[in-house]
């Protein structure tokens, strides 16, 4: 578990610019640096940002909101991710501006300071209780004191606190594959076994956060920018990791969850023991390949079987907690590791689409 | 539930029950598509019942957010209970 504790050490350095419009002072202030956990969530250094930014502030009233580019930052998706997904190219240290007025109410829902973050979290750790078990039960009896504590854990980036609360929550962490079956290839006790105790689940919570991109583009450097919200797909699909003699792979769970990049093998995986017969399966169906990206949201749950629309998209880029994971691991290592305090696990994608000629 | 028709076009079923201070709706289920946003019918509820604010429980459980799709949920929901009876949609 030394990949979780890297996980929750992680942070993004940031250089925060107050918006020119807050502006009341001469010379402006300089730019705040702050390291931000990636397992964060933005809203939660008003209090870093707000006495350092008083001063220079119009009269009004406070309400804190973030843009990179111009573009708003959705303050429920935890900051690493929202790097993850909008900085192809690493940008370090990270410059967003952040405001005090003008909420942008049409593209963001309100966020009312700490509450609003800690109310998400929770909401989304029950959704995630309930792909897992079926039920929120053990989110919703928590006592006050060990909901509180487990917030304030997550806020505080410790882990140790956390292990300890949210072992009460009996939310399954699914086995480590990699060591019984994937060097061994042992068959025996896979998904039998009880670890520790622990209620075991093939039920895995993702996020997924799909950015189609149309332009061209060679290197990471020259990506456009997300000028908007529009361009990500956001997918809550749960994955089920099923018992096989070989081992679930990343590579396996991503078909799964977006069986449309994965018809040919367009992403030069050097995944060695992973069975692309599924995705090779000949096209049972006729579907003119100009259509397919527009359809794709809706049929990826019903097509996880078939595999077998053709598409030119391209996945350009897979990244979780920061990192480009090898298609080939494990996905139970990656889940274990790398999931976020809510038990989901976010993955960023970037797939580079056709143009299309509508809309 | 139209279960058989395309994806694209399959809508689900949203039954609202309100609890504690919400008015009674005239309406007691609606459909959505399931390529909507969750975004959509948080509009409609609050269109509905001239309420800004608005605690919205997905089977009793549960607060989407408001950028997650109907059908991601109503799978997310009928994948334990094979129901086709659509989504509980506690209003409060």
């Amino acid at each position: 578990m030394e990949a979780q504790k890297y996980v929750w050490d992680g942070a993004i350095p940031l250089q925060i610019h107050l918006h020119e419009s807050q502006v009341t002072t001469l010379p402006p202030p300089p730019p705040a640096l702050i390291l931000a956990p990636r397992i964060g969530y933005l809203p939660l250094l008003a209090s870093l940002l707000k006495p350092y930014f008083s001063s220079t502030l119009p009269p009004g009233v406070d309400t804190i909101w973030f843009d990179y580019n111009g573009l708003p930052l959705k303050w429920y998706i935890p900051t690493g991710v929202l790097f993850d997904l909008l900085c192809a190219e690493p940008e370090r240290p990270w410059n967003l501006t952040v405001h005090f007025r003008g909420y942008p109410g049409t593209v963001l829902i309100p966020c009312e300071g700490e509450d609003s973050v800690k109310w998400s979290y929770i909401n989304s750790l029950k959704e995630a209780a309930y792909i897992m078990n079926g039920n929120c039960k053990n989110v919703m009896n928590m006592s006050q004191s060990d909901q509180l504590e487990l917030w304030h854990s997550v806020m505080n980036g410790n882990l140790e606190t956390y292990q300890r609360v949210s072992s009460k929550l009996k939310l399954a962490t699914v086995e480590d594959e990699h060591t019984s079956l994937c060097s061994s290839k042992s068959q025996q006790g896979f998904g039998e076994t009880d670890l520790a105790g622990q209620v075991k689940t093939g039920r895995v919570p993702v996020r997924l956060y799909v950015w189609s991109v149309s332009e061209d583009f060679d290197d990471l450097e020259d990506m456009p920018k997300v000028d908007s919200w529009e361009k990500i797909s956001y997918i809550n699909r749960p994955v089920e990791i099923h018992k096989e003699d070989k081992c679930f792979t990343l590579h396996d769970a991503l078909k799964i969850l977006v069986p449309e990049f994965f018809s040919n093998d367009l992403m030069n995986v050097k995944s060695a023991g992973v069975d692309f017969e599924d995705a090779l399966r000949i096209p049972s169906e006729d579907v003119s390949s100009d259509k397919v990206v527009e359809d794709h949201v809706q049929n990826a749950y019903e097509h996880r079987e078939a595999c077998s629309i053709s598409s030119s998209a391209e996945i350009k880029l897979i990244r979780i907690q920061g990192i480009e994971p090898k298609l080939e691991i494990p996905f139970s290592w990656v889940v274990n590791n790398l999931m976020n305090p809510d038990y989901f696990l976010h993955i960023c994608v970037c797939v580079k689409v056709p143009q299309q000629n509508s809309t | 539930m139209a279960a058989e028709s395309p994806s694209s076009v399959r809508k689900v079923v949203v039954h609202l029950r309100a609890t504690g201070d919400a008015p009674i709706l005239k309406q007691a289920k609606f459909k959505i598509l399931g390529a909507d946003k969750f975004a959509k019918v948080i509009d409609f509820l609050r269109r509905q019942l001239h309420q800004d604010t608005l605690f919205l429980y997905v089977n009793s459980a549960f607060s989407p957010s408001p950028d997650e799709l109907v059908i991601d949920l109503y799978n997310i929901l009928t994948s334990y209970f094979h129901t086709s009876k659509g989504m509980l949609l506690l209003v409060l």
